[in-house]
């Protein structure tokens, strides 16, 4: 199968072949489009980015996953960001939901407000 | 509502007779169906002062046009609106033209308006510009040049100063007429006893003794529901394009061409404001409403001005419009003056072109008709108030007069419309006018903000946010209708802003990422004092609102998002004891200053205007986006069309979702990811339109940003009409040849409420074009020596996005410090 790594700019098309359990990848630059393309056949992840509702203020508060989540978890994390409202100040970095949507990981600040 | 005169319709024509009957002892009330004076014809039309050889001698149009003329000089004066007498040249194309511009003379001379034929030579050595084709050419020295909507504007004001009654929202939809007269004394003519009696589409109902219909391309309508004479008026579309003001300049006098039975040709002519607008067109629609541009027209703009103009530059098109002139069908000229069956209900219909020239001279006369119709006296002068609600244009301003200013009024040291050079002061006071902005469209009219080259890109969330504050309204009643939001975006800035310096060794301009590490760099490469200049109210620039992830993977070897990104070079900055002052615009950059060496004029809202000498400075300004007028969509111009960078701002800073069902035109890299964004804050994007046969994003955005959310990527379309009159409804989608013209039969159609526009950026160098130094027209950025980011101008360099547009934030840092070393270096006395 056809895939275009995400890793970096460049975007690498590679062919992936599963056969079994064994993931064959040609046409990756570096050994994260590898194990990009290994984890796209196997379980896929996202960096999820989002916004929180700041108490007192219309203005958001950006934030992100600290490590990528699972694709298949990305809408209930962003449903877990629309329901939580922060209170300031905020630093880069402050945990604001821990392990969201049960995946283990935790939502950070990416902004000081 | 009671009044003496009842006018309807607030453009040129209803605010010139409204400011004419306020010299009179009498109670006028304008009622408006639009919410803003000049909302018809007055606001999209050539903005030209005819001199008037070219009216059919005889007529209405002719002998308005000459007396409308005349009063312009005075009139702008005491309104304080710019004019200029630029003259106007018709030009011949050959022997058969050569023998029109005979007639026109002839014409001239019956309707008393000076002219003279020039040959050749002598029309390339006043217009070196102009086609070698064109063979002679008819001068008009009384020919001029205005803005309309301004001048309605002021008219308004002085009106309203005089006791004028202004009403919004009130489309007229009945009227009725006690149509008795009382009886003569002494054969005088008998005064008006009866009432008419007006009603609104929202039902309110206003009285008067008299009615003057002013309502452009519904005069008509109005017209039939009183008189048995009627009158049909056709909507005669005139489309426009504007160009940027590069191109000042170019022609001094008005450039038409021969006219023919359908008007005056294209005209490519200068503005009081310094812009180039070409155009009209002339078609007659069926549709009194449709103000859309479409694609044959434009083209058909194009052809005619390059008949002029031949090196008309496309690439500086900074917006495109349509005006549809009140053309009346049966008698073919304005029609003025008491409907003969309808004692008190005076006309003006059909005012179509020399309407601007002629609307002082008709509101003078028709005043006068309906004064002495009810029998009104004149005011005595002492108490006719000359107020016209005039505020200072910083732009227009000596710089001494300017600080002066900012110090009673730190508002006029705050720029919010970087193109146009317009402050919070000034729109303000467009607000708190008597007859004061309520919508985006309004303060753009009367203070030019989103007027410029990026049509609003950045100043919209700013101005939203001060209409919201003055007139204490929430953003969602306003985002439907360009109306918007609220205040508190600007506190928060102040903690980095050093004290006052006024001699640097390295002075940066923008401290967006490019800036901030040309910052760095010049610190440690060893100067001293440097300082970074940032417009905005917090460091970081865009790279704020870029709130996804991948940045940094080469600069930092970890993927960052934008506002960490920029946090890191903040902190980095802080830590090396670089000095940053926010909320600074600078206004001018010189080259070689008082003392040499570059000098750059900075204004802020509580410093005011200040002087900054530096050893070098680097330009770090940024890009801007490419707005829709140089796209040149055609179609509406409703609320819901914004650049994607705007939409990033909106929603990710400010909390603001302005639709829910998105188009996105042009896959460029913020388009993309705010395709994802939209989707996550709860958003249907459609579609993403790309008119080349590839994504000019990054492959990886398209994968992570369309592909994973089924948003589907058509390549080889465009849209091809906007439609929605006050808010998008929808687009047209068709497929494009290889020559990228669109395929008929190939449309489709998209509902939607907003299209996001992400089709390039540009280098932002207003400042260092200004300042004189080379550029490259090829990236749009300035010249610079790759080496070490030197630019044509001894010690000014440059780096990031201002020299060329990087998709990579990373690069943009790594050449910015080479930028901040070698200018760190220049100050230290290293040679170039």
């Amino acid at each position: 199968m056809k895939m275009i790594c995400i890793n970096c700019p460049k975007g690498c098309e590679m062919d992936v072949t599963v056969d079994g359990d064994r993931v064959t990848v040609v046409g990756n630059t570096c050994p994260k489009g590898e194990a990009y393309a290994k984890a796209e056949v196997t379980n896929p992840t996202r960096m999820v980015t989002g916004l929180v509702r700041v108490a007192g203020t219309r203005k958001p508060l950006p934030v992100k996953t600290r490590t990528p989540v699972p694709k298949p978890k990305i809408d209930a994390v962003l449903f877990a960001l629309h329901q939580a409202t922060v209170q300031l100040p905020v630093r880069i970095g402050d945990v604001i939901i821990p392990d969201v949507a049960e995946t283990g990981v935790d939502i950070v600040a990416t902004a000081n407000m | 509502m009671k009044g003496d005169v009842l006018v309807v319709g607030a453009g040129v024509v209803g605010c010139s007779v409204a400011r004419a009957l306020s010299r009179y002892n009498l109670n006028v009330i304008v009622l408006e169906a639009g919410s803003d004076v000049a909302e018809g014809a007055s606001k999209a039309n050539s903005a030209i002062v005819h001199a008037g050889f070219d009216a059919k001698p005889g007529t209405n149009k002719a002998k308005f046009n000459v007396l409308g003329n005349r009063m312009f000089e005075d009139l702008c004066r005491e309104l304080k609106v710019p004019f200029r007498r630029n003259g106007s040249l018709v030009l011949a194309f050959g022997a058969a033209e050569e023998r029109a511009l005979e007639e026109l003379v002839e014409k001239a001379a019956k309707n008393g308006v000076p002219v003279e034929i020039i040959g050749q030579e002598e029309l390339r050595r006043r217009e070196p510009n102009v086609s070698p084709e064109a063979t002679a050419a008819l001068w008009a020295p009384t020919g001029g040049i205005c803005c309309p909507y301004e001048l309605t504007f002021r008219l308004a004001e002085n009106a309203a100063a005089n006791g004028v009654e202004f009403v919004f929202d009130a489309k007229v939809t009945a009227i009725e007429g006690d149509r008795r007269q009382s009886t003569a004394i002494d054969g005088d003519q008998p005064p008006l006893a009866g009432a008419w009696r007006l009603t609104a589409a929202d039902g309110r109902v206003f009285e008067a003794r008299a009615v003057v219909n002013c309502a452009g391309i519904h005069s008509d309508e109005l017209n039939n529901l009183v008189s048995a004479t009627k009158y049909a008026i056709a909507a005669r579309r005139g489309e426009y394009l504007m160009l940027d003001k590069d191109e000042d300049g170019t022609f001094s006098a008005t450039m038409f061409q021969v006219p023919s039975k359908m008007g005056k040709g294209i005209l490519v002519s200068p503005t009081v404001d310094g812009t180039m607008i070409v155009g009209p067109t002339a078609e007659d629609i069926p549709d009194k409403e449709d103000r859309a541009t479409t694609y044959e027209g434009l083209e058909k703009v194009k052809a005619g001005a390059r008949r002029t103009y031949p090196n008309l530059p496309l690439g500086k098109v900074i917006t495109e419009f349509s005006g549809l002139r009140a053309h009346e069908t049966t008698v073919g000229d304005f029609i003025l003056g008491e409907a003969p069956d309808a004692p008190g209900f005076f006309n003006a219909v059909g005012v179509e072109s020399p309407g601007l020239t002629s609307a002082p001279a008709i509101g003078e006369w028709l005043a006068a008709q309906v004064a002495e119709r009810l029998g009104a006296s004149r005011k005595s002068p002492s108490i006719i108030s000359k107020d016209v609600s005039w505020w200072p244009k910083a732009r227009e301003m000596r710089p001494e007069d300017l600080a002066e200013l900012v110090e009673r009024d730190p508002s006029f040291g705050r720029v919010i419309c970087r193109c146009e050079g317009v402050t919070e002061g000034e729109i303000r006071a467009a607000i708190r006018a008597r007859v004061g902005a309520r919508t985006l469209d309004g303060i753009k009219r009367r203070t030019r903000s989103g007027m410029g080259r990026c049509q609003g890109g950045f100043c919209t969330p700013r101005l939203i946010e001060i209409l919201g504050s003055e007139l204490g309204l929430p953003p969602e009643a306003f985002l439907l209708s360009r109306k918007t939001a609220p205040k508190e975006l600007r506190e928060q800035s102040s903690r980095l802003d050093g004290a006052a310096v006024t001699s640097v060794d390295v002075l940066v301009i923008g401290a967006g990422p490019a800036g901030l590490a040309a910052a760095c760099a010049a610190r440690d490469a060893g100067a001293k004092e440097v300082l970074v200049i940032e417009r905005d109210d917090a460091p970081g620039g865009i790279l704020q609102q870029c709130i996804h992830n991948g940045f940094g993977l080469h600069r930092f070897q970890e993927e960052l998002t934008g506002p960490e990104y920029a946090q890191r070079y903040v902190d980095m900055a802080r830590e090396r004891g670089v000095r940053i002052v926010c909320g600074t615009m600078v206004m001018r950059l010189e080259g070689s200053g008082a003392v040499g060496g570059p000098e750059v004029t900075a204004m802020s809202p509580r410093g005011g205007l200040k002087v900054y000498r530096a050893k070098s400075v680097v330009l770090a300004m940024g890009c801007r986006e490419r707005p829709r007028g140089a796209l040149m969509t055609p179609g509406t111009r409703p609320a819901g069309v914004y650049t994607a960078g705007t939409v990033q701002r909106l929603v990710n800073m400010d909390g603001i979702m302005p639709g829910k069902r998105v188009v996105i035109l042009g896959s460029g890299d913020i388009g993309l990811i705010m395709a994802r964004r939209l989707t996550f804050s709860g958003a249907k994007v459609l579609a993403c339109i790309e008119i080349m046969k590839k994504s000019s994003g990054l492959m990886r955005n398209v994968v992570q940003c369309l592909n994973d959310y089924d948003i589907p990527l058509l390549l080889s379309h465009t849209v091809t009409d906007v439609e929605g009159r006050e808010h998008v409804t929808g687009v047209k989608v068709s497929k494009v040849d290889d020559r990228l013209q669109p395929i008929p039969g190939t449309e489709m159609h998209f509902d939607c409420d907003t299209l996001v526009l992400s089709c390039g950026l540009i280098p932002e160098n207003e400042l260092t074009r200004k300042a004189g130094i080379e550029m490259d027209p090829r990236t749009r950025g300035p010249k610079v020596d790759p080496k070490t980011m030197a630019t044509s101008a001894p010690g000014i360099f440059a780096g990031g996005n201002v020299v060329r547009v990087y998709d990579l934030v990373d690069w943009v840092s790594r050449d910015s410090e080479i930028a901040g070393r070698n200018a760190a270096a220049y100050a230290l006395g290293a040679c170039f």
